[in-house]
């Protein structure tokens, strides 16, 4: 039994846009070259943000954004296809494309924009399909997708102590938090670990129970948490 | 009348619409790849594509490798984990005429010469050496003012629009010594590193040497201070010289070590700005690597009129487009080079970055190409390079795979071959910082950003994301 989680320290952030890389080779995220802003799949992405502020006082941060694996998990109460589901011995939430009938219900009921529609057929430029990680199959056009905790690893991780006679899986991490090269990305289990002191998750109003937990010194990062609040937005 | 509506409705976007939902609502695509399956292993390599070198481990299946990661303590870059997508960049050259280029170069009326856009590998000691032995040749390289800094003695660091967060020097050494520096960035537009900074001033281009003055007067001359730029402009990188940083945090390294034979036999290093206009009968560009690049228009007056150009590159982006002859070049992973050492490294090293797939047929090795026109036996540079080092005795090996580091003595000369094959590093003995030679009245180097293709998954930076975009 685990409750895997993510603690971000926002305050280390380079937004090197490392992770979004090794998300992308990891789960076989193709590079097309029709997406957009709009239409890209990123199941991790980096916002920059800032305090508002114009000149010396002007500050700037950047937010890695994934599903936030919501106990509470309003994508998966409105699916009609039960393809979104919370797996209670790990706390990971679950795509399953196979289900998916791409409706985008989930898409509109997500606070987090955090789930991506496939928009075309996944491509990749010539050859390079035999780079593609052969533990997670590529996602066909016409469903939602969405960061799962590298679920790939995770059943490697589960193979590989099953091969050694244990029934847990062994510690995994996720692409991201492995590519961090300034170490803000921490993964651990829940009922291990507890996040830093301080620590807080987007939207908590909202009541989803989010296991991404984020930090920052700076107050006007955290005020970011809590919108929308009737001030500016900052995300760029 | 019943016509005329079925007719108009194609004129309407509803059943071009229909077809494509039904194809999606129906799953009627054709169908995704599926890599092959296979045992993963694991192989330890560097990243040649810049002179950072990170050390590099690799998941391969079936000989092919399917992610890369950094080795414990050295992460590596954005650029670096997608790095094994580089060779299937869209834009990738195939075929190149390297007979006739060859030919083209035999015939050429005027001086040969060949640009090396990264300078200070084993290559580059073959183009010395071919260069030598050619009546007339030329070997050319990008001047640069500061060739080694001591980051960890760095207080402030100013940036001149260097990218110092953002790919300029070793991710794990700027991030391990970010803590320690307080970091101005001076640039028209702000950067990356810029919004990152303690401080960003915004400067108007040609004001950078009156704003360095002033911040120069604000730091105290005790050698702890750092000023960059990315145009290697004098007027401000010689605030270093103002400030007491020579031999503090601007350094002068001693080179990665040679076979004396070589040295003997290598031409000059020239800066293009001092080869005479109209001379330069053949030139050959190694662009396939390039950290940094020579603008167009300071090499097209010292061509004849029928000089021939040739470039050595993946694709057509760079001086292709005034070059007669493109000929392809391998590309990291599929190359075997060394690695210059990093800017930021106090101590020379020597790195391989060896082959995770096998290149493409048509490549054209520039080294032996240049190599053949001297008729100069080069293929066991890299070995007699290494075993030139290790003969020295002096410094220590790093071998990835068990993160152990071993006194050069201990470790045999085949076994040093090997290790540095199988994903190793040398470093050079530490010494006691020397102060560079400063030559205070130098002209502006000519350099210019070079063209890099990204990998094809930078979409997700620069276009899906836009994390890129925001730079400017």
């Amino acid at each position: 039994m685990n409750r895997y989680a993510m603690s971000i320290d926002i305050d280390k952030c380079t937004g090197c846009g490392a992770c979004m890389i090794a998300c992308a080779v990891e789960n076989n995220v193709p590079p097309l070259p029709q997406s957009n802003d709009r239409k890209g799949i990123t199941w991790i992405r980096v916002f920059p943000v800032d305090n508002g502020e114009q000149g010396d006082t002007r500050q700037s941060a950047f937010l890695p954004m994934m599903c936030q694996q919501c106990d509470s998990t309003p994508c998966a109460s409105v699916c009609p296809q039960q393809a979104v589901q919370l797996d209670v011995k790990t706390g990971i939430v679950g795509q399953m494309p196979e289900r998916c009938l791409g409706c985008r219900y989930c898409m509109t009921a997500c606070p987090y924009h955090a789930r991506y529609f496939n928009w075309w057929d996944p491509k990749w430029p010539a050859g390079m399909e035999a780079t593609l990680n052969p533990d997670v199959a590529p996602r066909m056009r016409g469903v939602v997708e969405k960061c799962n905790f590298c679920h790939g690893r995770w059943h490697a991780a589960k193979e590989q102590a099953a091969s050694q006679g244990k029934r847990e899986a062994a510690d995994y991490t996720p692409a991201c938090a492995e590519s961090c090269p300034t170490g803000a990305i921490r993964f651990f289990d829940l009922l291990a670990g507890t996040p830093e002191a301080g620590s807080f998750r987007l939207l908590e109003k909202l009541g989803t129970e989010t296991k991404i937990y984020y930090r920052s010194k700076r107050a006007w990062v955290k005020g970011l948490a809590e919108a929308p609040d009737g001030k500016e937005h900052h995300l760029a | 009348m019943t016509a005329g509506v079925a007719a108009g409705t194609l004129f309407t976007p509803a059943p071009w619409r229909l077809i494509t939902d039904s194809a999606i609502l129906s799953e009627n695509w054709p169908g995704i790849f599926f890599s092959s399956h296979g045992a993963p292993t694991e192989k330890f390599t560097n990243c040649a594509l810049c002179t950072a070198g990170c050390a590099v481990k690799a998941r391969c299946v079936n000989d092919r490798p399917i992610s890369l990661a950094g080795v414990v303590k050295s992460p590596i870059c954005a650029l670096g984990l997608a790095g094994l997508h580089m060779p299937f960049h869209t834009a990738r050259i195939a075929h190149g005429d390297a007979e006739n280029a060859a030919a083209a170069v035999r015939a050429a009326q005027g001086k040969v010469a060949v640009l090396d856009l990264r300078p200070g590998r084993t290559a580059s000691w073959t183009y010395r050496r071919a260069m030598a032995a050619l009546p007339g040749g030329i070997y050319l390289a990008p001047q640069r003012i500061l060739n080694a800094v001591n980051l960890a003695a760095v207080k402030t660091l100013v940036s001149f629009g260097a990218p110092v967060l953002d790919g300029w020097g070793t991710p794990s050494k700027v991030l391990a010594a970010r803590e320690h520096f307080s970091l101005i960035q001076v640039e028209k537009d702000q950067s990356h590193t810029g919004l990152l900074a303690d401080r960003w001033i915004p400067v108007q281009p040609g004001n950078e040497p009156v704003v360095a003055q002033q911040i120069a007067r604000d730091l105290p001359a005790d050698g702890s201070s750092l000023f960059l730029s990315s145009a290697e402009l004098p007027s401000v990188l010689k605030m270093n010289v103002t400030l007491g940083n020579l031999g503090h945090t601007v350094i002068a390294r001693n080179e990665t070590p040679v076979p004396a034979a070589w040295s003997k036999q290598a031409a000059a290093v020239h800066a293009i700005q001092n080869v005479a206009d109209r001379s330069i009968g053949a030139l050959l560009i190694d662009e396939a690597s390039a950290d940094v690049a020579v603008p167009w228009d300071v090499i097209a007056p010292k061509l004849t009129n029928s000089a021939v150009v040739i470039t050595f590159a993946s694709t057509q982006a760079g001086y292709g487009r005034y070059a007669q002859f493109v000929l392809p070049a391998a590309v990291y992973p599929e190359v075997t080079t060394d690695i210059p050492t990093a800017i930021d490294s106090v101590v020379a090293t020597f790195r391989l970055a060896t082959p995770l797939m096998a290149a493409p047929s048509g490549v054209v090795d520039a080294a032996e190409f240049v190599a053949s026109l001297a008729k100069l036996d080069t293929k066991d540079a890299l070995q007699e390079r290494a075993a030139s080092i290790h003969a020295t005795g002096r410094g220590s090996l790093l071998s990835y795979s068990d993160q152990k580091s071993r006194p050069i003595k201990d470790v045999k000369a085949d076994q040093f071959w090997t290790a540095l094959n199988a994903g190793a590093c040398w470093s050079d003995s530490e010494s006691p910082l020397k102060a560079p030679r400063w030559e205070a009245t130098i002209a502006t180097p000519a350099i210019c950003e070079a063209v890099r293709p990204k990998p094809p998954l930078f979409t997700k930076l620069y276009e899906e994301s836009g994390l890129k975009g925001i730079a400017s």
